[in-house]
């Protein structure tokens, strides 16, 4: 129980921070000062602080539940992920949810802007779950699908990075279409306002953003578990801190593109990711 | 328990950054500080990045004890608000580094 808290709680503030970073970068290169590096985490614990207020056209009680669910799902993650290193199909399966808990928060607000983002994460579904396909090359290459045996797998053949590039490309596109401000993040688009979060106010907004700095987290643990092998600490937070300056750079230069730009982005990375690694594999 | 301390270093990142936008923003009215070093903010960095980085150097403390206070006073220069303590930093973070090459590379 205690690592599970101590997981859960480094998760946070590290994912926190590094939004944080990532908002820095991007100000940097968009020549603007840009807010402190611990901006994200202040504004998450600025919402706990802060009224929540009900919208007459929420569905209640799904309303609340659906800042919870997410919470939930990726307090599992970090349970599946640092603390068991169990199974990848756990973690896919999580990742199927967190789209359907944006749908459905979405939805239940009864918001135009939600309803839109609602329709928007049923659409990029369509493009991010094909994504995940990087699953069926990761098991081709390493037989498994148990955290700590492709852990294993990497001590004794090298890091999957190597053998299966195509594979961790397709993963990392997945990571930049969840990253806010990302040419892929249609479903936070600003022409939507906040998307699924407009109409979430107080603890329940604190609650998603918190959820969401588990989120990254959890995704960049998983990039650099399954591609470049078990870290230590120290080196987790230099693989994140690179990925996410990486992130910075893309979503600073890119413009949010249009939804059927961006599904149509994303399936051609999967496409090109799957039948390049299956060719290299054979 | 490497995740505990692991745990002690993010702590006092944030601890140190909240401090650092606190105190900055007490202590500074105006945007944006262009070729002004804050004096204080300097030594606070200098010896927080040495720490951080060179906590080998420190015998008598336990090295994690040594990080944790490094972490949180370089944090406190980087936190500061935005425009200011990038000059100071930068400084410490070369000053640790030399020293750092010197004990690790030529020495």
């Amino acid at each position: 129980m205690a690592n599970i808290l101590l997981n859960v709680l480094i998760a946070f503030l590290v994912g926190s921070v590094l939004f944080g970073l990532q908002r820095k970068i991007m100000a940097r290169i968009q020549m603007r000062p840009g807010p402190p590096v611990i901006q994200h985490l202040l504004h998450t614990f600025k919402f706990f602080v802060k009224e929540s207020s009900f919208p007459k056209t929420a569905a209640m009680p799904f309303y609340i539940a659906i800042t919870a669910m997410l919470c939930v799902i990726w307090v599992s993650a970090v349970i599946v992920g640092p603390v068991t290193q169990g199974s990848l199909l756990l973690i896919f399966a999580i990742y199927a949810l967190h789209k359907i808990v944006e749908h459905n928060a979405g939805s239940s607000s009864g918001s135009p802007y939600g309803k839109l983002s609602c329709v928007r994460a049923v659409f990029s579904a369509a493009a991010e779950v094909p994504l995940f396909a990087v699953l069926i090359i990761i098991y081709f290459k390493t037989g498994t699908m148990d955290l700590s045996q492709i852990i294993s797998f990497q001590t004794a053949n090298g890091p999957l990075i190597y053998s299966i590039p195509l594979a961790a490309a397709m993963f990392f596109v997945l990571i930049l279409s969840k990253a806010p401000y990302s040419p892929f993040a249609i479903t936070k688009g600003k022409d939507i306002i906040s998307g699924y979060e407009t109409e979430h106010f107080g603890l329940l907004r604190g609650y998603l953003m918190m959820s969401e700095s588990i989120a990254w987290y959890m995704l960049l643990w998983v990039f650099l578990t399954v591609f470049i092998g078990g870290l230590n600490p120290l080196l987790y937070l230099l693989g994140m801190v690179t990925l996410s300056t990486i992130v910075a750079f893309i979503n600073a230069t890119t413009p949010i593109l249009n939804p059927n730009h961006s599904i149509m982005m994303q399936v051609s990375f999967a496409i090109i990711g799957v039948v390049g690694s299956l060719i290299l594999l054979l | 328990m490497s995740e505990t301390i692991y745990l002690l270093y993010i702590l006092s990142f944030v601890l140190g950054s909240i401090l650092g936008l606190v105190l900055s923003y007490k202590k500074y009215n105006a945007p944006y500080a262009l070729g002004n070093i804050d004096v204080l903010a300097l030594i606070s960095a200098v010896i927080g990045w040495f720490m951080a980085i060179n906590s080998g150097l420190v015998p008598f403390i336990e090295p994690y004890i040594t990080i944790t206070i490094g972490v949180f006073l370089l944090s406190v220069v980087l936190g500061m608000r935005p425009g200011y303590g990038r000059s100071e930093t930068f400084i410490g973070i070369i000053i640790a580094g030399i020293i750092w090459i010197i004990r690790t590379v030529i020495l």
